[in-house]
């Protein structure tokens, strides 16, 4: 059963909404990916595709990743379910907290999760040496899973909740009132309601971890991911078209997944009404139920915990497990000089970027659902390739083709942005890229909601009289500004702890602070990586709340109740 | 009436004095080129012109000086500590608004080709200077003989001016102590002991796609056992005790501190200031003779400021700005200027039988070699 789609033709917001936005994916990532796909047609690249099956070391790769991405994906779902539905439908004390706690791994700078999870439970770890004398070596599948999974599971997490909180409890009455039990009703009822939501978080962790490159290279030991082997065949090999042709490859499961999820989740296709609940949903009352979620709440909470409070313990002490002597040195150091140009610069950036990230995304996703009847799927599919393009690739896109103009038949159609001699230093290079990294979480959680409403309530505005932008602006954004709300909070934090095609477009005059982290990695100077993870956290933290305040201020409130029942 | 005259002769003599002075041509700074100046390598800067001393027929003069103006980007290999002291240096001497970027070795290299058509960096510095010859041959790099690079030995210059050395380090082990004595092993000083079963999961390397520290453990090989085939043949072996590869050279000092493996393959120096910042680490060198680094410094192809690129050069040969790393920046690389300072913490040369690296030729073999590593050793571990 297809959406209805409101309007029979396009007024002039949709049109201009339609033309800029095609043109900013164009310049921001169609253009990069263009050049890239170019240069994988040269000879070490093309036999990197053409072999891709046939030969065994690249079929490994390719097998690794897609296995490592999909357990990451179903983990991560799975964990962000679980503590989405504790959230919204089990009674106990401390749930702002809880809620809290859950947000921050999203914030988490590269590298905080895979050094800490090392410290704490690797081969000389604080708890496994320290307290079971267990040596595991989680360098590898192991760590890559558990880390990934951890790393990204609230972003299951904030799509589940928003979509339970909208679901319409009436139709759960509906369902008991006909006789069936908790769980049936939550079998039948609730879960097929919230599949776009599984899909939709499956999709983007999957994406993201396969293009993740920050953790394969701390803790992915000799496991390597498509991501990992075209960085090397940049900084080894310094091949461009074989890491064109890798991450060609890297794009093949993306897409394959991104197919499955489209299919699968229109199959079912149930639109819950208005999007606003009226009266309460029944809280969980069976012990075993209440039981079995708090503990699985309790057990991740702890560990996330633990993670934070290492990474922390880190920053002020000498080396973290083995001379635990109290210390500012780090903080001097960073502060010093080593890190300040950073931290102005990549904040300064990241809000820049924000705003335009969050609007994007959610103009996208209002296009997709809403306006454009064909090529509505190329539109939703365009949107996703910032994330699902592994960033290294974006970053060599970029720094092929912003290091100079962009010219077509001599004509310069788009200046140099990128690169030391460019305007400002590079700066907007690294703009556009957080912001098409940043805006396809946003479009998702903004189609997931969007599907959720009726389109009834736009065109009834619609047939009030208000134009396209009005009705944009006074009823679509509003009903969605909880995904808008999650998109800026997302755009900013994932803006401020981006590393991978970062590397590659740092100049003199633009320092970011995840490469500074990277560059005391690497060197193994852990005392300093967690102290700039502390400065990270904070700095987000701060900015985020201040975020979070502005836009609370328009939102609408949820809990007038609206038309039930169709 | 003569008080009026008095004003009007004196109004009169001050604007032809005027007049004289914005008329007469401006005081010239004297040229200093050619005149005597006291150490060679020595760079100054007065007023405004920046001098490098040089040895001509046995006497100590400036050579031409050079009117130094704008920014120089540098692009830098070595610990991101170094570049920043270095960087201060210089700004502070020549008054010329300097900034880097640090980028490990295979890095800078690829940025450098990325930027051929429009060079964003003037010069680069440090780096094993076989991903210098790499340079010249991706043809991003241009010549310039210093005129300190008199003082250099031969081994520490090209002879057509790619590259000049800056500093030296040496291949070895870098060993946890108290891994060791768990394990019971003592510190390897061979390079067959750390075939030895007992390390299997205990041992650590960078990468040598990515790292020049682990390209030179490779190249090592080749020498000491006669050919590429048997090197990788060594490496496979090797391999199996093999935790994982890092991306840079230093990284394995970080598991190293914390007691994760027992042994990790680093430049000596990198084990040293990890020594210091207090981490239970002991180095060790094979008997049958390790590989060196000769960190190179290099002009760039088309740089924008390629007058204040060459004073950059100068400088980085100087003895004062060799002297820096081991006084500001926790660096103990062995300095390539012969004035330069012996600080204690660096390595002592006469202890450790070093083989004969020959940085032209593996430059030349880089990528083959590399590729053939990733294919028949790094990647075949996480096919099994």
């Amino acid at each position: 059963m297809a959406l209805k789609k409101s309007g029979s033709k396009y007024d002039i917001f949709t049109k201009i909404a339609l033309v800029l936005v095609v043109a900013i994916i164009f310049f921001l990532i169609v253009l990069p990916l263009i050049n890239i796909l170019i240069f994988s047609t040269q000879p070490t690249g093309s036999v990197i595709v053409r072999n891709a099956l046939s030969d065994e070391v690249t079929r490994q790769i390719l097998w690794n990743t897609m296995k490592m991405g999909l357990s990451v994906a179903f983990l991560g779902t799975l964990l962000g379910f679980l503590m989405a539905y504790t959230q919204a439908r089990v009674d106990f004390k401390g749930k702002k907290i809880l809620h809290i706690i859950n947000l921050i791994p999203i914030i988490s700078p590269p590298f905080a999760f895979a050094t800490a999870i090392i410290v704490l439970f690797g081969r000389s770890g604080i708890i496994t040496r320290g307290i079971f004398d267990w040596r595991p070596t989680l360098y590898g599948y192991p760590g890559l899973v558990l880390v990934l999974s951890l790393s990204f599971f609230p972003i299951a997490y904030m799509n589940l909740l928003g979509m339970l909180r909208s679901l319409d409890p009436a139709l759960d009455e509906a369902g008991s009132s006909l006789g069936a039990n908790k769980l049936r009703v939550f079998r039948t009822v609730t879960l097929p309601l919230l599949i776009p939501g599984f899909a939709g978080s499956f999709l983007l962790l999957f994406i993201e971890s396969i293009a993740d490159l920050a953790n394969p290279l701390i803790i992915g030991g000799s496991y390597t991911v498509l991501a990992s082997r075209a960085y090397m065949a940049i900084n080894g090999d310094y091949d461009i078209p074989m890491a064109a042709g890798y991450s060609f490859l890297l794009l093949l499961p993306a897409l394959l997944v991104f197919l499955v999820q489209r299919y699968w989740a229109q199959r079912k296709n149930v639109v819950s009404v208005t999007g606003k609940p009226s009266g309460r949903s029944t809280p969980v009352t069976s012990p075993i139920a209440r039981f079995f979620l708090l503990s699985v709440t309790f057990l991740l909470t702890t560990l996330i915990l633990m993670v934070y409070a290492t990474v922390l313990l880190g920053a002020f002490v000498r080396i973290i497990g083995v001379e635990n002597s109290f210390t500012l040195e780090h903080f001097r150091f960073l502060l010093g000089g080593f890190a300040n140009a950073a931290v102005k610069t990549t904040t300064i950036l990241a809000l820049i970027a924000t705003p335009l990230a969050g609007i994007f995304g959610m103009l996208i996703a209002w296009l997709v659902i809403r306006k454009v009847r064909r090529g509505g799927e190329a539109l939703d599919f365009l949107g996703m390739l910032g994330i699902a393009v592994p960033g290294t690739v974006i970053g060599i896109g970029y720094a092929i083709t912003y290091n100079d103009p962009v010219k077509v038949a001599g004509v310069t159609i788009f200046p140099q942005v990128a690169g030391g001699a460019a305007i400002l230093g590079g700066a907007i290079a690294i703009v556009m890229v957080y912001v098409i990294r940043s805006s396809p979480a946003g479009q998702r959680s903004g189609i997931s909601l969007l599907q959720q409403i009726d389109p009834s309530i736009e065109e009834a505005s619609a047939s009030l009289g208000a134009a396209g932008g009005r009705t944009f602006r006074l009823v679509t954004l509003p009903l969605i500004s909880g995904a808008f709300l999650s998109g800026l909070m997302y755009a900013f934090a994932h803006s401020m702890t981006t590393l991978s095609p970062i590397i590659f477009l740092v100049t003199p005059d633009i320092s970011i602070l995840t490469q500074k982290i990277l560059a005391e990695a690497d060197q193994g100077r852990y005392g300093n990586v967690f102290a700039l993870c502390c400065m990270l956290i904070v700095l987000i933290m701060i900015i985020g709340g201040l975020i979070n305040l502005l836009v609370r201020r328009f939102q609408v409130s949820t809990d007038r109740p609206l038309v039930t029942g169709r | 009436m003569t008080k009026k005259r008095t004003v009007a002769v004196g109004i009169v003599a001050t604007l032809i004095i005027s007049l004289m002075a914005a008329i007469a041509p401006a005081h010239a700074a004297r040229d200093l080129k050619g005149s005597q100046c006291g150490r060679e390598g020595l760079v100054r800067t007065i007023k405004g012109v920046t001098y490098t001393c040089e040895r001509v027929s046995g006497k100590l003069q400036y050579a031409e000086g050079r009117k130094l103006s704008g920014t120089l980007n540098v692009l830098c290999t070595p610990q991101e500590l170094w570049c920043v002291e270095m960087t201060k240096a210089f700004q502070e001497k020549t008054g010329i608004t300097t900034k880097f970027i640090r980028l490990s070795s295979g890095e800078s290299l690829t940025r450098l080709i990325a930027s051929k058509g429009n060079p964003e960096f003037d010069v680069w510095t440090g780096g094993p200077n076989d991903s210098h010859i790499s340079g010249r041959i991706q043809g991003v790099l241009d010549t310039y003989k210093s005129p300190t690079r008199n003082m250099l030995k031969a081994q520490f210059k090209d002879s057509d001016g790619y590259w000049t050395g800056i500093y030296m380090g040496a291949l070895g082990f870098c060993s946890n102590k108290n891994e060791l004595k768990r394990l019971g092993l003592k510190a390897p000083t061979s390079w067959n002991d750390l075939l030895n079963p007992k390390y299997k999961g205990n041992i650590m390397m960078a990468h040598p796609g990515t790292s020049g520290t682990a390209y030179t453990t490779l190249w090592s090989q080749v020498l000491r056992l006669g050919s590429e085939d048997a090197a990788i043949d060594y490496m496979k072996e090797l391999n199996k005790n093999i935790l994982s590869y890092t991306r840079s050279g230093a990284g394995p000092t970080g598991p190293l501190g914390r007691g994760e493996i027992a042994t990790g393959l680093v430049f000596s120096h990198d084990c040293t200031a990890a020594i210091l910042r207090g981490n239970p680490l002991v180095v060790s060198f094979p008997k049958e003779g390790t590989g060196f680094e000769i960190g190179g410094i290099a002009l760039v192809k088309g740089a924008k400021n390629p007058d204040a690129a060459k004073a950059y050069i100068d400088f980085a040969l100087s003895a004062e700005a060799q002297n820096i790393g081991p006084a500001k920046a926790e660096s103990f690389q062995i300095l390539t200027n012969p004035s330069a300072r012996y600080d204690r913490r660096m390595v002592n040369l006469k202890k450790v039988t070093l083989l004969n690296y020959e940085a032209e030729a593996a430059g030349v073999a880089a990528a083959k070699l590399k590729a053939r590593f990733d294919k028949e050793v790094a990647l075949t571990s996480s096919a099994k």
